[in-house]
């Protein structure tokens, strides 16, 4: 069986997001309600469905072009490989349009092959061949995110839980400096050379606590932040499941 | 008195730090086996997987086209080769890789005239079983594609660390043999797509 040819696949995007449209199938307004949608299903369930659109597949099959994309841009998490590709090459110069929906090894079950063919068959292409890209994606979206929530839903306000334990561990950090600096404290009080020594533990602390105070504020911070933006890609794994169309 | 305790400290030194090497790389090697090995099981799974689906694909050809017997015949015998055809992980060499993808593609054209059936019976190309199965085997197809990419990586990472100096002195000493690859084959193996 033959290996395909391997196209030169996109970069992952700087900074990462997940709507991708190399070909502008999109307009601005769409591609940030797609963005939108899809950022807070990741934050909702940490499935990370990523949607790509090329021009030009330079000869690849569109569904070893989609695998490697989500193996090199590590779409899903790495603790559950729930990363989805939907990749759209429109018809145009270069031949006839494809499609391909790649799913990470998580999410077989939920999405096999066959549920992706018929995604693709009926909810992708009629739309694709009216020639409305954006609709077909959006709806395409929609169904695979009802069967892939229902396998995989860990939402990510677990986030609120770190900054709560990285509070518990600055409350303690500080403790310890206290209870350290005390000590040091009595020592010096002893001889010279231990004079020196108390003064450099001050010195030593000093920026440490203030490494501490900027770490929680980083942490609680962190939470706030993810509400806006894509948090990035976690590392998942595909394993060629899925399922690709033309028309 | 002095120097000659140097010299034996140093011997010494060098002697654990050579072992505390030897030992990691040793470690290096094997891990990088069992990468390799693990690989290897997932290209036999999926390659299992397609021969799953052989039969409900037959039956359903079967259904609308019971004369092409020869065809059924030959995707039956192809399937029986391939799955008697296996390779042990650790024997993993360049001629047993070549004829287990030499077996599988045998199966790959049987199959694909099986499939090429369907575009002389429009009522079979319709029919949602078969659409299904069809579904099924691209897919299985598309994980078996991935799954050599993916051995072939593995494979590529060991060997260049068994092939590496100095680390192919401890591969020689404990017989770490390179591994083979999938080549990139022949069309004619290449089962083809039927499109509705």
């Amino acid at each position: 069986m033959a290996l395909p040819m391997s196209a030169d696949i996109p970069a992952r995007p700087v900074p990462q997001r997940l709507v991708n449209d190399f070909a502008l199938l999109f307009n601005g307004r769409q591609k940030a309600e797609l963005e939108q949608m899809l950022v807070a299903f990741d934050d909702s369930t940490s499935n990370q469905i990523a949607v790509v659109t090329v021009n030009d597949l330079e000869g690849d099959d569109v569904n070893h072009y989609a695998v490697r994309i989500g193996l090199e841009w590590g779409v899903g998490s790495k603790e559950f490989n729930n990363g989805i590709v939907v990749l759209v090459k429109p018809k145009n110069a270069t031949g006839y349009g494809e499609v391909a929906i790649q799913i990470g090894y998580g999410l077989e079950g939920a999405i096999p092959d066959i549920y992706a063919k018929r995604i693709i068959d009926y909810t992708m292409i009629p739309r694709f061949r009216e020639g409305d890209y954006y609709q077909g994606v959006y709806d395409a979206c929609q169904e695979l995110m009802a069967l892939a929530s229902g396998e995989i839903s860990e939402p990510r306000g677990g986030r609120g839980e770190e900054s709560f334990a990285g509070l518990i561990i600055f409350i303690l950090m500080l403790v310890f400096i206290f209870w350290a600096i005390s000590k040091a404290n009595k020592r010096g009080k002893g001889g010279g050379d231990d004079d020196n020594i108390g003064g450099g533990r001050h010195i030593f602390w000093g920026p440490f606590i203030g490494g501490s105070s900027s770490g929680s504020s980083w942490g609680g911070g962190r939470s706030g932040g993810f509400g806006g933006g894509f948090g990035g890609f976690g590392g998942g794994s595909f394993g060629g499941g899925g399922a690709s169309g033309r028309w | 008195m002095k120097k000659g305790l140097s010299t034996t400290a140093i011997l010494l030194i060098l002697a654990v730090v050579v072992i505390a090497w030897g030992v990691k790389a040793y470690n290096n090697l094997v891990s990088g086996e069992e990468t390799v090995s693990t690989a290897w099981a997932q290209v036999e799974n999926v390659y299992q997987r397609r021969a799953d689906l052989i039969p409900n694909l037959v039956a359903t050809v079967k259904g609308y086209a019971a004369h092409e017997q020869s065809t059924f015949e030959a995707v039956t015998q192809a399937r029986a080769n391939a799955t008697g055809m296996t390779v042990d992980a650790s024997n993993l060499t360049p001629e047993q890789i070549a004829e287990f993808q030499k077996a599988q593609g045998q199966l790959s054209t049987a199959l694909g005239r099986l499939i090429a059936i369907s575009e002389n019976y429009p009522e079979l190309k319709a029919n949602e079983n078969f659409k299904d199965l069809q579904a099924q085997l691209e897919g299985t197809e598309n994980r078996i594609s991935t799954e050599r990419m993916k051995f072939n990586e593995a494979a590529k990472k060991f060997n260049v660390s068994v092939r590496r100096f100095p680390a192919n002195i401890i591969a020689g000493i404990f017989g770490f043999q390179t591994k083979g690859y999938f080549e990139a084959a022949e069309g004619a193996s290449t089962a083809p797509k039927v499109e509705f």
